[in-house]
């Protein structure tokens, strides 16, 4: 990974965190300095490494690990902000990634129910008795990392 | 990846989906995973981890045999 698609990557990730949503390239490009293609084909190139993920046929973001571009079940939020996250295991990961405390709404997809988790000092202090379940093996996690 | 209430809420949910078994773990194992996946992810010099290194992290965290192995 070059320097250049760095640099898009941690402003895509800066972007983000605060405000909640994925520029664009168009408007990555502005912020950078850069042509417009230039940061589409940067976009392209993340996505084809697994450090981002697109929506198909677009350069629109849909995945900045562990954040989700889009409404999901879980919902976390931290130093009194929020975001979705793509799954279980990301939801925990944003507070993680962030460094500090944060709380996970998410629900049980069997009985609906919401289910509650904090994390504080790094430790799991409210839904320790919870279950996480993986149905993909690791090998195959990137053969459809939506469903995964 | 999903929370689940108990063991029956996975069972039952399974039934149900249709899906295969796969893996199932404590939520406070998959923090300790969390932590070290995503700890290094905003930082200004993160670099892409290997597949060795991630897979470290899967072992170091006791999830082990073939349904861990990343390639």
């Amino acid at each position: 990974m070059d320097e250049l698609d760095l640099r898009i990557r941690n402003h895509l990730y800066a972007q983000f965190v605060a405000k909640g949503k994925a520029p664009s390239a168009v408007d990555t490009a502005a912020a950078l300095g850069l042509a417009g293609d230039e940061a589409s084909a940067a976009y392209r190139r993340l996505h084809d490494a697994h450090t981002l993920v697109l929506h198909p046929g677009t350069n629109e973001v849909r995945m900045l690990n562990p954040f989700s571009a889009v409404e999901t079940p879980h919902r976390v939020e931290a130093g009194g902000r929020s975001w979705f996250a793509n799954c279980a295991w990301d939801a925990l990961g944003i507070p993680a990634a962030l460094h500090t405390d944060g709380s996970v709404r998410s629900e049980c997809p069997d009985c609906g129910e919401p289910v509650e988790l904090e994390v504080r000092g790094g430790e799991l202090v409210r839904g320790r008795e919870l279950l996480v379940h993986f149905v993909v093996p690791a090998r195959r996690w990137w053969d459809d990392i939506a469903f995964t | 990846m999903v929370f689940l209430r108990s063991e029956e809420h996975l069972e039952r949910w399974l039934d149900r989906s249709g899906w295969e078994r796969g893996a199932s773990m404590a939520a406070t194992l998959l923090n300790e995973l969390a932590r070290r996946w995503w700890w290094t992810r905003l930082e200004p010099d993160w670099r892409p981890r290997t597949t060795a290194e991630s897979q470290a992290i899967l072992d170091e965290v006791g999830l082990r045999g073939e349904f861990w192995r990343l390639s």
